[in-house]
Order: C-alpha cells, then sequence, then structure tokens
C-alpha cells in the first residue's frame, strides 16, 4: 500500500480494496442522517409549500399562490420589516460595543481574565432563561426597574405594554447577550495584527485617533465584516428570547418572522403557507450569507 | 494614574450590566412570591428554598433535566463520531468529480439557513414516524444539526494535522482507517473538545425544536419545561426565576469549567 512511490501522494493515500470505499463508508453515517432528518424534510417543505392544508390534511394544491399572497399579507410585511430593524439595530450596537471593549482591553492588565470569564456568562444561558431574566428586569410589578425606581421614590416602570419600549427592550436583551461574541471575535482579531505598522504610526507621532483611523480599523474590516456577517444571519432566526418575552406582542411591536411563521403553522394552522413563509426566509438568507461571502472576497482580493 | 481609573471604571460597569441581571434572578428566586410583588425588595428579607423544592416535587424538573440530558449526550456523541469521520473523508480524500468539497459545502449551506425555515416539515416528519414527544424523535433531530456543525468544525482541525504522520503509520502497516484512528484521532483531540463542547452548549439550551416536538414532561428538555412556566395573565415569578436558576446552572457551570475550549470554539471560523 506504501508503494506509490513519487507519483502521487493522492493514490498513495487511497491504497487499495477496501480502502477504496473508505471516503465512501466515512462520509455515509453523517450524510444519511442529515439527508433523512434535513435534507428531506427540506424538500418536504418545499412541496408542502405549495399546498392548502386544513387540521392537518392536504386540501388543495396551489402552485407558487401561498409565494405570491405572502407579498400582500400586510402581518408577514410587518414581521419582515421589524425582524429587519431588530437585526440592523442588535447587530450595530453590538458591533460597536464589541469593538470598543476589545479595544479597550487590548493590553493585558489585571482583571482582563475575569472579565473575560465574566463576559462568557450572557451567551451561554440558555436563551429562554435570558428572557426570563429580562422579563424579571421589565416586569412592572415584580421588574428590577420597578423596584429601583421605587427605591428611589419613583413609581412603577412600564416596558413590555408598550410597543416602542417593548421593541427597544428585545434590542436590549440581543446587546446583552451577544456583545460578548462580538467581543470575543474583535478582541482576538485586533490580537493576531502585525506589531509593526503600529510601533512605526508610534515613532512618526501618530495619536491614537490617527492610529485607529489609519491602521486599526482598515486592518480589522475582514473580521469586522465576518463578526457582523456572523451575527446578522443568527439574528435573523431568534426566536426563542422573543417567544418568551413578548411572544411577539403588545400588538404586532416584537412579532419576528420566526414568530409569525411559527404561529401561522401552529396556532392557525396554515402549515402549506407556513412553509413558504420559512422557504423565502431560507431563500433570504442564504442569499444575504452568499453576498456577504462575494464582498468578503473582494475585500481580500484589493 | 488616569488611564487606570478609567480601566476601573469601565470594568465595574462592563461587570455590573452584566451580572445584576443574573443578580436579580438569583434573588427573586430566593423570595416568596408576596414578597416580588408586593413588597418590591431589593434582596431576599426572608429567603426561603421553597420555590427550588416545588419545581422538583411538583413541577417535574427532575424528568425534564433527565431527558434534557439523555438528549444532549446522546445527540452529541452519535454527531461527533459520525462528525469527525466525514470531515476526515473531506481534509484527507480527493474523489471524483470534487464530491467531497461539494459535501463539505452542502453541509456548510446547510448550517446558515436559520432551523426554523425546517421546523415545519421536520414536525411532519415526527408526525408520520409517530416519534413526537418522544426523545428518539429530539435525538434524531439535534444529531443532523450536530453533524453539519461537527464536520465543518473538525475539518479544519484535521486539515493542521500533517498527514505525513499518517503516511509513516501505513508504512509501518497500519490501515488507512487504522491510521486515523490511531493517530489522526487522538492528535485532533483537543479540537474534538471544543467541537463536542460547542455542541452540548448548542443542544443543552436549544428550545425551538423542542417546544414543537414535544408536549409532555415525558420528552420535554429543561428549556421547554421551563417556558411551560410562563403564564399569560398571571405570572408565578416565584416558580419562574428558580426555574431559571434550574435551567441555565448546568450549562453556565459546564461553560466556565471549559472556558478555554469555548472561546476556542466560539470564535473559530471568524479568526485564524
Amino acid at each position: 500500500m506504501a508503494n506509490g512511490g513519487t507519483q502521487s501522494r493522492k493514490y498513495r493515500l487511497q491504497g487499495a480494496g477496501l480502502d477504496l470505499a473508505l471516503p465512501y463508508l466515512m462520509l455515509a453515517p453523517g450524510l444519511l442522517i442529515v439527508l433523512g432528518v434535513l435534507v428531506y424534510p427540506l424538500w418536504d417543505g418545499l412541496r408542502a409549500s405549495t399546498k392548502v392544508y386544513r387540521y392537518g390534511s392536504v386540501v388543495a394544491d396551489v402552485g407558487m399562490q401561498n409565494y405570491i399572497k405572502l407579498w400582500s399579507d400586510p402581518q408577514f410585511l410587518n414581521s419582515l420589516w421589524v425582524t429587519v430593524e431588530f437585526v440592523a439595530l442588535s447587530v450595530t450596537f453590538e458591533a460597536i460595543l464589541g469593538f470598543a471593549l476589545a479595544l479597550f482591553c487590548l493590553r493585558e492588565f489585571r482583571g482582563i481574565r475575569l472579565l473575560r470569564t465574566i463576559l462568557i456568562i450572557p451567551m451561554v444561558i440558555t436563551p429562554v432563561v435570558v428572557a426570563i431574566v429580562f422579563r424579571l428586569i421589565y416586569a412592572s410589578d415584580a421588574g428590577m426597574l420597578t423596584a429601583i425606581s421605587e427605591w428611589m421614590g419613583g413609581g412603577q416602570v412600564q416596558i413590555l405594554g408598550s410597543p416602542v419600549k417593548a421593541f427597544i427592550g428585545l434590542v436590549v436583551l440581543d446587546v446583552w447577550e451577544w456583545t460578548p461574541l462580538m467581543f470575543l471575535i474583535l478582541l482576538a482579531g485586533l490580537q493576531s495584527l502585525p506589531h509593526e505598522p503600529f510601533e512605526a504610526a508610534r515613532v512618526d507621532g501618530a495619536g491614537n485617533w490617527r492610529v485607529f483611523a489609519d491602521l486599526t480599523f482598515p486592518m480589522m474590516r475582514p473580521v469586522l465584516a465576518i463578526a457582523i456577517v456572523l451575527r446578522t444571519i443568527d439574528a435573523f432566526g431568534t426566536f426563542d428570547q422573543v417567544f418568551v418575552l413578548t411572544r411577539g406582542g403588545p400588538g404586532e411591536a416584537t412579532r419576528l418572522v420566526s414568530i409569525y411563521g411559527y404561529d401561522t403553522a401552529f396556532k392557525f394552522q396554515q402549515t402549506g403557507y407556513a412553509a413558504a413563509l420559512f422557504v423565502t426566509i431560507g431563500l433570504v438568507v442564504l442569499a444575504l450569507a452568499f453576498s456577504a461571502v462575494r464582498l468578503l472576497r473582494r475585500v481580500d482580493a484589493s | 494614574m488616569n488611564s487606570r481609573l478609567a480601566r476601573i471604571g469601565v470594568m465595574s460597569a462592563v461587570l455590573a450590566i452584566v451580572l445584576l441581571p443574573i443578580y436579580w434572578l438569583v434573588s427573586t428566586s430566593l423570595k416568596s412570591n408576596r414578597e416580588i410583588t408586593q413588597e418590591g425588595t431589593l434582596y431576599p428579607h426572608v429567603p426561603t428554598l421553597d420555590n427550588y423544592i416545588r419545581l422538583f416535587t411538583e413541577k417535574q424538573f427532575g424528568a425534564y433535566l433527565t431527558n434534557s440530558l439523555v438528549v444532549t449526550f446522546f445527540s452529541v456523541a452519535v454527531a461527533l463520531v459520525a462528525g469527525a469521520m466525514g470531515a476526515y473523508a473531506i481534509a484527507r480524500f480527493r474523489l471524483p468529480f470534487a464530491m467531497e468539497r461539494k459535501v463539505g459545502l452542502f453541509l456548510l449551506t446547510l448550517r446558515i439557513v436559520p432551523p426554523v425555515v425546517i421546523l415545519i416539515p421536520v414536525y411532519l416528519l415526527m408526525l408520520k414516524l409517530g416519534l413526537l414527544d418522544s426523545w428518539l424523535g429530539l435525538i434524531a433531530t439535534y444529531t443532523a444539526f450536530n453533524i453539519t456543525f461537527c464536520v465543518w468544525m473538525m475539518e479544519s482541525f484535521f486539515r493542521e494535522i500533517p498527514v505525513d504522520l499518517e503516511e509513516a503509520a501505513m508504512v509501518d502497516g497500519d490501515s488507512r482507517f487504522g491510521a486515523f484512528r490511531r493517530i489522526t484521532l487522538p492528535l485532533a483531540a483537543p479540537g474534538l473538545a471544543a467541537t463536542a463542547i460547542f455542541a452540548v452548549l448548542v443542544t443543552f439550551n436549544e428550545f425551538l425544536f423542542a417546544l414543537a416536538l414535544t408536549a409532555t414532561p415525558r420528552a420535554m428538555t429543561m428549556p421547554r419545561g421551563t417556558a411551560t412556566l410562563i403564564g399569560r395573565i398571571d405570572t408565578d415569578w416565584a416558580s419562574m426565576s428558580a426555574a431559571g436558576v434550574i435551567g441555565a446552572l448546568p450549562i453556565v457551570f459546564f461553560a466556565l469549567l471549559v472556558q478555554r475550549h469555548l472561546v476556542r470554539g466560539l470564535t473559530m471560523g471568524a479568526v485564524k
């Protein structure tokens, strides 16, 4: 088996006999599970999205009608808009805060390890529990904000009852939960930058701001872009936190597409329509991801 | 001196922002419902463990915890074995039509799609197979999700290990698979650990599929069970906060225990 000589390492590595089948044998278990549990349902979902269901059984075949209907459904359009607003606001704040904190922590100092340890907590806590934590902060009767306000002589604080405040409350939750991830990624990125340009700039007498604008930021752009893309894709699918915190309310103020789709499927039993909704969301996210990869490649090349 | 003051200021602000909400959760869980809603105290004046005891005696949190542990263990274990083998095949072999690369790209694509997209068809599938509200249904679903992730993460770990070592083992008479098992796998152990840790974290915390696929304490996981306490009108804050602590404690403890690997896993892919 090891007599392949110099001609091709690949031939030698692949060997003969049972070894020839080895790559396929090694790929098979994982692929079979994924095909059975993810891909077949995905295909099934595509089929379901062209049908109309009533009480769990198909009553009509409507082709692309479900997809067309989506774009004139005010509730869907609203949920899409709420999602875009939520993602844009949360990710922007997370990127700014995470970057600022990473810059701040770049120089090793006492306490940085403690800081990192503490910052892991928000992102590893079960999202459902994160939502409970924030309900306990916002609640008008048992909430931390109310308790603090009363302690200072004020009255009850209402957050989840008002559309605007509930939405902001949700963004705050997401920023609390995910800024640490931004921070960790960006800190790792900062630590991997070469030292020489910075030393040279210092020798030339560049101030903090100049160094940041001319060196740090341009050099960090790829890492920053990747971190933002990762978070954006992830935030688009946010479900747990909203489900527990507001259930989409008050009204439709915090109803993200995921929540609307879930309700359409399981509360209103419109399985086919909901399937079309989710297929659309999947395509949007994939398009987003692929155009982001394209963009990153171009940034890399230039 | 000035920068030191600023440092202390920022540090304390960050610590307060992260820890105060958690303090409030723990503190609420030690109060009675009366103290929570009517007195609005800043710390438990009459601390009690009743809320926790009630979770296990009246609300079946023992069952939820068992379900979570079983489901997490099996789905991560199976995904690690299947995923490591698949990742190795993709990292090392060159197949006709660049098949291995296409499979890799395909799995990555599946990973990018938000899980909620296939919620309905997975639900319909489990309904058809009679696997709703069972361990097996959840394990199958989580295993599949974990595989897409394990393959992607393990592949890069395998690529970092030099091929020469395997070749040497094969010169000494090992089979290809033997070389993988005895040489490459042990070398990739830290990567395997980081992958497993991340998979445990994600699986233990999963809520959406648990919500759709389970309905009774027979299969409900911790996050799913916790959500049953969330009332529409009257909220039992005491139970809910205790459930939050119980639900988060195992995973936070676990995460802090293995934090070095975790940081590597969380930031991997973004930074080399």
